[in-house]
């Protein structure tokens, strides 16, 4: 990268100086062209260009660079704008444990196949699945009424439970602490 | 001890075998199980802490760090290994996904037949259409039992190739499954360098006898120039074998029984296997710079 944007500047150079050489071909502006003729009669003498290379522009080139991890989040006092908290200082006392995604949230997602099966899917669950699950149950009967059926995956460590009830399993969650 | 999935569930009463169950007897190694973990009150040094982050709930791993330098020696120190590399679920079916990848994706199969309209001859109507008494044929290359030589139909169609890629994500941890299987079977160790006093081969074959690693054992460098030692040691032999870091792989991690790691190993893959964790996904190829890639 280095190499290629000073050969372009050295190019500027050399073709600005091929033009001012030849009389009556340089029309620029007398402030550019005043420049320019003192930096050439500085050294009259020296016929061949001399090329130097600095990398010392190339911090403008840096800064633009993305980096790849992906940053903390900014310390807020309780819950951001948005309504996005962080988890807890200390993970809570429970036999389960759910991480949060790699953009800091919780993973529960909501599903839609064949056009009318609604699932809720919690991801990243490590520890008992099954305690998980039974409060998980536990919580939404209080709040639908109804028993809903569940999946534990115990390889891929997930749970699913029928229903769309991905805001309300997010605050359960968020309100735990995790 | 390893139990079979089969017998492994989630309820805690059902943790003994059934009693018609036959197991053959060279099923476990019972010396190489004799060295336990490190207990936490332990007199030897923490030679390495974990340099990434850990989460909260989960604690390090922690492994003995052994010398090559003389047969029989007692362990350096302790290595703290961090969790989210050396300690995951072990997701067999994510192993299996890795190594069917790793065997196929390089598959290029040459089996090739020819079409009725490639093999040689056979351009020309064998009998007339009607009268003959036969049945109708174009060519007495088209299918048996007209011609011996005949076309096949349906049969393999050239160099057929058989690449597929895995997901980025989903090779990565399959080496972190690969590494927490080996650590949770006691056949991964720890080694503070590849140094050995002598070139001979049984020198290091009566180590690994003595400390009891297993049959075959794969031995792990970060850098690609090793020394000039185990480099002699290791030519003749079959199975110890060299790998640098960058060559680690899921198939050669299950064909040999022990895995060796150096410290500086396990600082390099902690830092390239973690990174996957907290990355964005790529604004253009991973070969480009970025500004922190590890």
């Amino acid at each position: 990268f280095v190499l290629c944007f000073h050969h372009k500047m050295s190019l500027g150079l050399l073709t600005l100086r091929a033009l001012r050489g030849a009389p009556g071909l340089c029309r620029r502006t007398p402030a550019a062209t005043g420049g320019l003729r003192a930096a050439s009669s500085a050294a009259p003498r020296d016929k061949r260009a001399v090329i130097t290379e600095s990398t010392e522009e190339y911090k403008f080139v840096e800064r633009l660079i993305p980096p790849t991890r992906i940053p903390d989040p900014p310390k807020h006092v309780g819950a951001a704008p948005s309504g996005w908290t962080p988890p807890a200082e200390s993970p809570p006392p429970l036999p389960y444990m759910i991480r949060r995604s790699r953009m800091h949230n919780i993973p529960v997602y909501s599903d839609l196949t064949h056009g009318n099966r609604r699932m809720t899917l919690v991801r990243k669950v490590e520890g008992d699945i099954w305690a998980l699950e039974k409060d998980v149950r536990e919580y939404l009967r209080q709040v639908t009424g109804k028993e809903l059926p569940t999946q534990v995956n115990e390889v891929t460590m997930t749970l699913k439970v029928k229903g769309h009830f991905e805001q309300e399993l997010k605050d359960w969650l968020a309100s735990k602490g995790f | 001890l390893f139990f079979s999935p089969q017998f492994a569930s989630s309820f805690s009463s059902e943790t003994a075998l059934p009693p018609n169950l036959r197991l053959p007897s060279n099923l476990v190694d019972p010396d190489r199980l004799k060295r336990p973990p490190p207990p936490e009150d332990s007199s030897l040094p923490l030679i390495r802490k974990c340099d990434a982050a850990l989460p909260a709930h989960l604690s390090p791993v922690r492994t003995w760090v052994d010398t090559l330098e003389s047969k029989d020696s007692e362990p350096l120190g302790l290595t703290e290994l961090h969790p989210d590399v050396f300690a995951v679920t072990p997701r067999l079916d994510i192993l299996h996904a890795v190594e069917t990848w790793q065997r196929n994706y390089k598959r290029i199969s040459h089996a090739n037949t020819k079409v009725r309209s490639e093999v040689r001859g056979g351009g020309r109507k064998p009998w007339k259409q009607k009268g003959s008494g036969r049945a109708r044929h174009g060519s007495i290359r088209s299918f048996p039992p007209l011609k011996l030589n005949c076309g096949v139909s349906h049969g393999p169609r050239g160099p057929n190739s058989y690449y597929y890629m895995l997901p980025m994500k989903v090779r990565v941890q399959g080496l972190k499954v690969a590494l927490s299987s080996k650590m949770a079977q006691q056949y991964l160790h720890v080694v503070d360098s590849l140094n050995i006093p002598t070139p001979d081969s049984q020198y290091l074959l009566e180590l690994i006898r003595n400390r009891h690693w297993g049959e075959s054992v794969l031995l792990v460098d970060v850098s690609q120039e090793f020394p000039e030692n185990i480099l002699q040691a290791t030519a003749n032999l079959k199975t110890v074998n060299l790998i640098p870091a960058i060559g680690l792989n899921v198939h050669s991690m299950l064909k040999h029984e022990a895995v060796i790691l150096t410290l500086d190993t396990v600082r390099f893959l902690e830092e390239k296997l973690l990174w996957h964790d907290e990355r964005y996904t790529f604004l253009y190829p991973f070969k480009l710079p970025y500004s922190d890639f590890p």
